[in-house]
C-alpha cells in the first residue's frame, strides 16, 4: 500500500556556486494495507521531505532530483499524481494548511474537490468533527483556534476525504504539552479505520502509536524495526539528535548564591490589551539577581504577557516594572535591551539580515556596544557558525536558523535573559544546543526567566512562579510549586 | 488581530440569510441611489433608514458605533475643509481668499452624510455576510472559481502578513532598535523588515501551494458546492421590492 524502493532526493541547488541539498540518501520500507510506521530523526534529517515524496508533491511542485521508487494506494507515484483523495498528508505546519472562513468549510473543501455530491457533505463534516472533537467550535475561524485545535481541525480536513494513506508529518510537533495530548488522544485511534499510515516525529510517546520504527539521519533510513526496540536503544536516539533525556542534562545551578540587588520587580501589574481583554490582574514578583525562575501556568495564564513587560514590549496598565532597579517606564524597549535579552517563541522566523553576520551584529550594533567584531565573532565561533558568517540566514537549515537566533543574543551578553517557551518544537539536538549555552550563562552569574509548559524544566529552576488567570496563584522552590498539582494547572 | 479583514457579525436574521447576490444587487442600487439623492434630509432619511435595517435584523448598537468611530475622523475633515474649497451663496465670514458660506456648509454636510450612507450600505453587506456566501455569490455571478478563491486567501493571509511584520519588529526592538531620525533613515531602517516580510510570504505562499495541491486544487475535476446558494421565494421578492423602488425614486426625480 506504501512502498518506498532506493529513495533519494536531493533539492536543487541555493545558490551558482552551492551543493545540491541531499535530503534523502537511502530510503527503504514497505507497508501492507492498514499496517503503520513511525519515522523518527532530528529536525532537517529529511522527515518533510520524504512526506512531500510520498504524497506526490516532491519534485512535482518543488523540483528537485529522485531516484529510486515510490508506490502509494496503488498508484506509481514519481510517474502520475495519485488522485485527490488517495494519498492524505497533514502538513507539519497545521496553520497554513488553513485557508477556509469557517470550521466546518475547510472540512468541506476537500470534499468538495473530490466532487462528492453537496447533500451528502453535511453528513461527511458533522463526522469528521465529531470524530476530532470540533463540533462545537465548528462556526468559529481556524485562526482564531489553540495549536491543539488547528492541528486537529487539518487531520479532520484529511481524514474527512477517506484516504487510503495517510502521511502525518510531526503530528506533535510546536505544541505545547496540552496540545500534544489532545492531538495523540485523536490519533491513537485512527488505526481503527484500516487506513495504512506513517507518520513522522522526534516524540517517543507519539512513535509509540505505530508498531514500527525507522530512524532517519541525515537523509539515510534504518531498516524499519520494532518501535519498542527503537525506543528501548536511548543512545542512539540521543547520537541521532533525536532525544536529549533530563538525565543528560547540564546543571543550571549558579556559582554563587543570588544576591540581594534586584533584577527584575513587579509591583501590582495590571494589563489589558487593547481590545479590552484582561491578561494580568495585579501580579507582584520580586526576581534577586542571579536567580533562575521558571514561569508556568496553563494557556493564557498571562506568562507571555509578563514577560514582554520585562523589556518593554508591552506597558503596564496600572502597576510598576523595574529592571535593574530602574522603572521600566522610563526607559525604551531598545534601552532595556541592554539589560534583557529576550528569545521570543519560534525566534528562527523573525531572522531578517541579509547575512548571518549582520543579523549576529544587528543588536551590538544598534546599542553602540564596544568591539563590534570580536562580540559578533566570539558569539559566531561558539555556536559553529562562523563559516557561515556570509551566508544568508533564509537559506540556511532549521537547526543552523536556531543557532543565529542564539548567537544574536549571546553577543549582546545580558545580565538578564528571558525566554518565552524555548522548548516548543525543538528536538534533542536543539535542546541539548541551548542547555549547554544556558548553563554557561548560568555559571557566569545571569539572570534567567523561563516560560515554560516543560515540568521537568521548571524542577531545576532555583524558584517556580505559577499563574493562572492573570494571577500568581503558587510561588517558591521547585519542589513546593510542582509538588502541588492539584492547584497548579499545567 | 488575525480577523480584522472579517466584519461578519456572526446572527441569524432576515438580513443574514438573504441570498448573497440579491444584497450584492441591492448594494448597487443603494449607491447609485445615495449619489442621485440631492437633498440634506432625504440622506439623513436614508442614513436611519440603513440604521434601522441593521438593528432589526439583530447588528447590535456597539458594532455601529464601531463604524461611526472609524468614519469620524473623515467627516471632521469634509465638515472643516469642504466648505472652502466649494463656496456658494450668501458669505458669512471672509478670511482673506477663505469664504465661509451657507451653500459651502450644506454642500458640505451632504457630502459628509452621503459618505456615513455609503459606509453603512457596505457595512450592511459585510456585517451580515460571511466571506464564503460573498465568494460564492461572485461565482455564481460568472467569476471563475479560482478568483473566488484567490479573493479568499488574500483575505486570509493579509493579517499573517502583518503579523510577520510585527513580529521581525519586535525581534528587532528587543535587541536595540529605537525609531529614531529623520523620515529617510527611518525607511532605510524598515528595509531589511521589508526584506524578512517578503522572504516569509514566498514561504507561505510555498507551502499554501502545496497544501492546495495535496487537497485537490489542480486534478481539474469538477468541484461541487457545500450548501450552494439557492434564490428563495423571499429573495425573489426582496429582488423584485428593492428594483420597484428604485424604479419609483428615478421616476420621482
Amino acid at each position: 500500500m506504501l512502498i518506498a524502493d532506493h529513495l533519494k532526493f536531493a533539492y536543487p541547488p541555493l545558490g551558482p556556486d552551492l551543493p545540491a541539498t541531499e535530503a534523502l540518501r537511502e530510503v527503504t520500507f514497505s507497508l501492507q494495507t492498514g499496517e503503520s510506521l513511525a519515522v523518527m530523526g532530528a529536525s532537517g534529517s529529511g522527515k518533510s521531505t520524504l512526506c512531500h515524496v510520498l504524497a506526490g508533491l516532491a519534485p512535482r511542485y518543488t523540483s528537485g532530483d529522485i531516484s529510486g521508487a515510490v508506490s502509494a494506494a496503488g498508484y506509481n507515484v514519481l510517474a502520475q499524481m495519485p488522485p485527490t483523495g488517495a494519498v492524505g498528508l497533514l502538513f507539519q505546519d497545521a496553520a497554513t494548511q488553513l485557508f477556509n472562513p469557517t470550521v466546518e468549510d475547510e472540512v468541506a473543501w476537500g470534499l468538495e474537490a473530490l466532487g462528492i455530491p453537496s447533500q451528502r457533505i453535511g453528513a461527511q463534516v458533522e463526522e469528521a468533527l465529531g470524530r476530532f472533537g470540533l463540533l462545537n467550535v465548528r462556526a468559529r475561524s481556524p485562526w482564531a483556534l489553540s495549536g491543539g485545535q488547528q492541528k486537529r481541525l487539518a487531520l479532520a480536513a484529511v481524514w474527512a476525504m477517506r484516504p487510503r494513506v495517510l502521511l502525518l508529518d510531526e503530528p506533535l510537533g510546536g505544541l505545547d504539552p496540552q496540545g500534544r495530548a489532545e492531538v495523540l488522544t485523536t490519533l491513537s485511534t485512527l488505526h481503527y479505520s484500516g487506513v495504512t499510515l506513517l507518520l513522522t516525529t522526534f516524540r517517543p510517546e507519539a512513535a509509540a502509536l505505530a508498531p514500527t520504527t525507522l530512524v532517519l539521519t541525515d537523509g539515510a533510513a534504518s531498516p524499519p524495526a520494532p518501535t519498542a526496540d527503537v525506543l528501548r536503544d536511548e543512545a542512539r536516539l540521543v547520537e541521532a539528535g533525536i532525544l536529549y533525556p533530563p538525565h543528560l542534562w547540564p546543571s543550571l545551578a549558579a556559582r554563587s548564591a543570588p544576591s540581594s540587588a534586584p533584577a527584575i520587580t513587579v509591583q501590582d501589574l495590571h494589563f489589558a490589551y487593547t481590545d479590552g481583554y484582561a491578561a494580568l490582574h495585579g501580579v507582584n514578583v520580586d526576581i534577586p539577581q542571579g536567580q533562575f525562575v521558571a514561569v508556568i501556568g496553563p494557556n493564557g495564564a498571562g506568562k507571555s504577557t509578563l514577560l514582554r513587560h520585562f523589556n518593554g514590549l508591552l506597558r503596564p496598565t496600572r502597576g510598576k516594572v523595574y529592571v535593574q532597579g530602574q522603572d521600566a517606564a522610563r526607559r525604551s524597549t531598545g534601552d532595556l535591551a541592554r539589560d534583557v535579552g529576550f528569545l521570543f517563541q519560534r525566534p528562527e522566523q523573525q531572522l531578517f539580515a541579509a547575512t548571518v553576520y549582520e543579523e549576529v551584529a544587528f543588536g551590538v550594533r544598534r546599542l553602540h556596544l564596544a568591539d563590534v567584531e570580536g562580540r559578533v565573532e566570539r558569539a559566531l565561533a561558539r555556536f559553529d557558525l562562523t563559516g557561515l558568517a556570509q551566508k544568508p540566514p533564509s537559506i540556511l537549515s532549521y537547526g543552523a536558523q536556531r543557532a543565529v537566533t542564539l548567537a544574536s543574543l549571546a553577543a549582546l551578553d545580558t545580565p538578564i535573559l528571558a525566554l518565552d517557551e524555548p522548548a516548543v518544537g525543538i528536538d534533542g539536538r536543539e535542546w541539548a544546543r541551548l542547555l549547554a549555552w544556558l548553563a554557561e550563562r548560568r555559571a557566569a552569574g545571569v539572570t534567567l526567566i523561563i516560560v515554560t509548559h516543560e515540568m521537568e524544566l521548571a524542577a531545576r529552576a532555583d524558584r517556580v512562579v505559577a499563574l493562572a488567570d492573570g494571577r500568581v496563584v503558587a510561588d517558591g522552590t521547585p519542589d513546593e510549586v510542582l509538588s502541588r498539582p492539584t492547584e497548579v494547572p499545567r | 488581530m488575525s480577523v480584522a479583514l472579517d466584519f461578519y457579525v456572526y446572527r441569524d436574521s432576515w438580513l443574514h440569510r438573504l441570498d448573497p447576490r440579491v444584497k450584492l444587487w441591492g448594494m448597487l442600487l443603494a449607491f447609485i441611489a445615495a449619489f442621485l439623492l440631492p437633498y440634506l434630509w432625504a440622506q439623513g432619511v436614508f442614513l436611519l433608514g440603513l440604521h434601522l435595517l441593521l438593528l432589526i435584523n439583530h447588528i447590535p448598537w456597539a458594532v455601529l458605533r464601531r463604524l461611526w468611530r472609524q468614519m469620524a475622523l473623515l467627516m471632521v475633515l469634509i465638515l472643516v475643509l469642504q466648505p472652502f474649497f466649494v463656496p456658494a451663496g450668501t458669505v458669512l465670514i471672509a478670511l482673506g481668499p477663505l469664504r465661509l458660506t451657507v451653500g459651502g456648509i450644506v454642500g458640505a454636510a451632504l457630502l459628509a452624510v452621503r459618505a456615513l450612507v455609503i459606509a453603512f450600505i457596505v457595512g450592511a453587506l459585510l456585517f451580515t455576510t460571511d466571506q464564503r456566501a460573498l465568494v460564492q455569490a461572485f461565482v455564481r455571478l460568472g467569476l471563475p472559481y479560482t478568483w473566488g478563491l484567490t479573493f479568499s486567501l488574500t483575505l486570509r493571509f493579509l493579517p499573517a502578513i502583518q503579523q510577520l511584520f510585527v513580529t521581525v519588529r519586535e525581534a528587532q526592538a528587543a535587541r536595540g532598535w529605537v525609531a529614531e531620525g529623520n523620515l529617510f533613515r527611518r525607511f532605510r531602517d524598515y528595509l531589511p523588515v521589508l526584506v524578512a516580510v517578503i522572504i516569509g510570504t514566498l514561504r507561505m505562499s510555498d507551502r499554501l501551494t502545496l497544501a492546495l495541491a495535496a487537497r485537490g486544487l489542480a486534478s481539474g475535476a469538477p468541484r461541487t458546492v457545500w450548501r450552494d446558494l439557492r434564490m428563495r421565494t423571499t429573495d425573489w421578492v426582496t429582488f423584485a421590492v428593492i428594483t420597484l423602488a428604485f424604479g419609483l425614486l428615478l421616476v420621482s426625480r
